[in-house]
């Protein structure tokens, strides 16, 4: 054993500052858990500027009939690298920072159960985006030349076949996609074996924070579904290179079992984008409202139940195939019966609002949005369950304006809301409250005008993925509404990295405790020692730190 | 004896921790992974020099699992930057009303149980069946055509078929429509056993019932009278509203009524590490 490496050594001269090389070095090899984490923020942030760059020239292009801005063909590209670029390589890497992160800290040890595999999986996600977007370097597409997928972001067979993909473009697709996700799968068993076997001494797995306990069920979440996504993408490159015919209809193989393998994979995966967030909004809830969280066994049951259903109704993306009544029924009724868990998270957020002394602060207001925001998709998501609306408005932009409501209304409002909340853990710094607030009500209004005109468009009957339409079908004034909304979200982002820019130097400085909160991760300096605590503390209750502050009256009384 | 470090940091000896060492094989070994996978897009030149890297990589981090290679220690930070115990906090905890056991209650204090819910949504079914179905037998369409239109929120055989089609027994749309009515009558019945008691209610009695049974059904009516083509377009074309209308209520007045009726019971609430049923005046008062 040696000792420790130079930028630990020379934690005691904070005037010390190491060179960028050797800065560079420390962040390269790191196996600190909570450099992994930023290392898999920072990654999210930057696919998210290309993501939301892609969804911007798709915006403009559809500003009206007969626009010419881009091709068919990059438009198809366009969204294809969108949709798999938001999906994957920002919610993803966004949730595994979060995880990463907190997961540690909030159990009370040093780090992860596995260092160096949870360096490796984010290495994998990383070189997985980098793959990807190497197609428009090198991948030959129909025309020769650079060019990304166009397949969308699930590849439905056979336009996936070398009949209808010619070239490598589909190629970067599957590979990079894999490889992310055995990074991914590498950071689920990691996270198991972490909340399972390193808990604080004293806390027990019903003493954990709902953001654990979402973040366990979402690792097994992944661990059931990736793997059969990564089979169906080796099966699919054995078509392309081997001669295979998995899936190509003519030859014997099934069109359909390519959908049912990658929706068997795509719809745990909306769960698993849905319970990180549904684990911020528990943890930011109950502190702005300065209240204990109501239903915390529930909470966490109905997590289990979502993670249990959501892995039986994948086949309600595929309605429109043709499958019997029977499975449609089948299906439908699955969909339909995932609402109650859900409804009974929403039932207890809003009762643990009810009564409680409100802040309303950036990420309170974050948490709010997701609330109304997700509810919205929510419900049109069982207005989707039901067949006969899903015929008719499947492949819509009703349904784009669905899913987005889900997983940008969702998922990513209260991730920025986890991101307001926790900045100050993470660098010692506020994140600029006055900006904060514009960002979150930028955001909100664009988001509505971009998204909401959409289900108006997809009922009057604009397919999805088409690169343009002619005039005088009643779509124009729906897509000016949702550009203009587009672009209200963007300078809203702009505000939000203004903010962090800021922030990250000229921030008020936070303290271990800027919001007066009770899960451990707040008992530790902000940032946390490379060890996150001197002493790992014992847990009694599931707010360790109420226990503390309230020793007239602990939490473990009445546990 | 202090070494130097710990001199300078104020540590004791005894103030370090084996820490993971840094290492960049990860790294390495993702790289060598994604130039394999690049190499199948590009040129398997790629993929060999990937399999060279990963082998390497590979290596390299199994000779870190040799004992003593795999762990650093890190001396604490200073004195001065570490954490403080977490303070005794000097602000009072509010009581949202007197009388309640403590901070920690939940709201409302007085449910209906959920049987009544339960009940309550079955029976509303009950009356809602019966107005759908007098309909059926007053058109003259018969019994079986609001069965089978509510089964086309699921089943898509009556997408194309013509009115009499709608009008004949089939056993799938039966079960269907049966399963559909049961489970979204005991649903929203629960919810109304949940709901009702949040609601404001002032002096009057009944208000219960005017929310469950006049203002829920107006409101969803309303709702389904916007959506049904979407929802439901076979039942859109075909359904007579008024008849339609006229179920929704007399579902919403029967349930709202039983529920309401029922008497309400104190919540649960847990203090003192035991259960506490219903508010302190009401508790046992040694608690």
């Amino acid at each position: 054993m040696t000792a420790a490496p130079q930028s630990h050594a020379h934690d005691s001269d904070s005037s010390f500052r190491p060179p960028l090389t050797a800065r560079l070095h420390d962040w390269v090899t790191t196996v600190d858990h909570k450099r992994i984490g930023l290392m898999y923020v920072i990654m999210s942030l930057l696919f998210l500027v290309v993501g939301g760059i892609e969804a911007m020239l798709i915006r403009f292009q559809l500003w009206t009939a007969n626009n010419t801005l881009v091709s068919a063909d990059t438009f198809n590209q366009l969204f294809t690298m969108h949709g798999t670029t938001m999906i994957f390589f920002v919610v993803m890497p966004m949730i595994a920072g979060f995880a990463n992160y907190l997961v540690p800290l909030m159990i009370g040890c040093r780090d992860v159960a596995f260092p160096r595999l949870n360096a490796l999986g984010f290495w994998l996600s990383l070189f997985g985006g980098c793959i990807l977007y190497l197609s428009y370097f090198t991948g030959k597409g129909l025309y020769g030349g650079g060019a990304a997928p166009d397949v969308g972001w699930f590849a439905y067979a056979p336009l996936t076949s070398p009949a209808y993909a010619r070239g490598g473009s589909v190629d970067y697709w599957i590979l990079g996609t894999m490889v992310s996700g055995i990074g991914g799968i590498t950071f689920a068993v990691n996270l198991i074996a972490t909340i399972v076997t390193m808990r604080a001494p004293g806390m027990r797995l019903g003493q954990v924070p709902l953001f654990v306990w979402m973040m366990l069920i979402d690792a097994w979440l992944i661990l059931f579904a990736f793997p059969p996504l990564t089979a169906a993408q080796v099966m699919l490159l054995m078509d392309r290179h081997l001669g295979a015919h998995f899936f190509d209809t003519q030859a014997g193989g099934s069109a359909v079992l390519w959908q049912h393998l990658f929706w068997f994979f795509g719809h745990p995966e909306v769960y698993i984008m849905a319970l990180p967030a549904f684990g911020i909004i528990s943890e930011v809830v109950p502190v702005f409202s300065r209240k204990v969280i109501f239903g915390y066994t529930s909470m966490a049951m109905a997590t289990a139940a979502i993670g249990f259903i959501s892995m039986g109704v994948w086949a309600h993306h595929m309605f429109t195939v043709g499958m019997s009544d029977a499975l449609d029924a089948i299906f439908s009724a699955a969909s339909f019966l995932i609402a109650v868990p859900t409804g009974i998270k929403i039932f207890n957020w809003t009762a643990t609002l009810y009564g409680g002394r409100l802040r309303l602060k950036t990420p309170m207001l974050f948490a709010l949005g997701f609330l109304t925001m997700f509810l919205i998709g929510g419900l049109t998501g069982i207005m989707l369950a039901a067949v006969p609306v899903d015929w008719q408005v499947s492949d819509s932009y009703f349904l784009v304006a669905h899913f987005h409501y889900v997983l940008f209304g969702g998922s990513l409002f209260a991730l920025m809301a986890g991101f307001y909340y926790w900045f100050p853990k993470a660098t010692g710094r506020m994140l600029g409250e006055e900006l904060g607030r514009l960002h979150f009500w930028l955001l909100f209004v664009g988001f509505n005008v971009l998204f909401g005109p959409m289900h108006v468009s997809g009922v009057l009957g604009m397919p999805r993925r088409v690169y343009t339409y002619q005039p005088g079908q009643g779509w124009e004034v729906w897509n000016q509404l949702s550009t203009i909304g587009g672009v209200i979200m963007g300078i809203g982002f702009l505000c939000f990295f203004g903010n962090v820019m800021h922030s990250l130097f000229r921030g008020k400085s936070a303290g271990s405790d800027p919001w007066d909160a009770w899960t451990l991760e707040w008992a530790t300096t902000s940032p946390p020692a490379v060890y996150n605590f001197e002493v790992v503390p014992e847990v009694r209750s599931r707010r360790p730190l109420w226990d503390l502050k309230h020793p007239e009256d602990p939490d473990w009384k009445h546990e | 004896m202090q070494s130097p470090d710990n001199i300078a940091t104020g540590n004791s000896h005894r103030e370090r921790l084996k820490m993971p060492r840094p290492t960049a094989w990860p790294m390495v070994l993702a790289a060598g992974v994604a130039l394999i996978a690049t190499g199948i897009a590009t040129s398997l030149a790629v993929s060999a020099a990937g399999l060279a890297v990963f082998g390497i990589a590979l290596a390299g981090w199994l000779s870190e699992l040799r004992p003593g290679r795999g762990e650093v220690e890190v001396p604490w930070v200073p004195v001065a930057r570490r954490a403080q115990p977490v303070a005794v906090s000097q602000r009072a905890v509010a009581a949202p009303r007197e009388g309640l056991p403590g901070h920690r209650v939940y709201f409302p204090e007085h449910v209906h149980p959920y049987s009544s819910g339960v009940v309550g949504g079955l029976v509303g079914g009950v009356a809602m069946a019966a107005v759908a179905l007098a309909y059926g037998m007053f058109s003259g369409r018969g019994v079986w055509y609001p069965i089978n239109m509510l089964s086309a929120v699921i089943l898509t055989r009556y997408n194309a078929e013509n009115v009499q089609a709608i009008e004949q027994f089939d056993l799938t749309s039966l079960l269907v429509a049966t399963a559909l009515h049961l489970v979204i009558s005991l649903l929203v019945g629960l919810f109304y056993g949940i709901l009702l008691p949040t609601l404001p209610t002032g002096a009057m009695r009944i208000a219960p019932v005017i929310w469950g049974g006049i203002i829920a059904p107006l409101l969803w009516s309303s709702v389904l009278y916007g959506f049904m083509e979407v929802i439901n377009p076979v039942m859109s074309q075909h359904v007579a509203w008024p008849w339609f209308i006229a179920s929704q209520f007399a579902y919403g007045i029967v349930a709202g009524w039983y529920v309401a009726t029922t008497e309400q019971v104190p919540v649960t609430q847990t203090e003192g590490g035991r259960s506490v049923t219903g508010t302190r005046e009401e508790a046992d008062p040694d608690v």
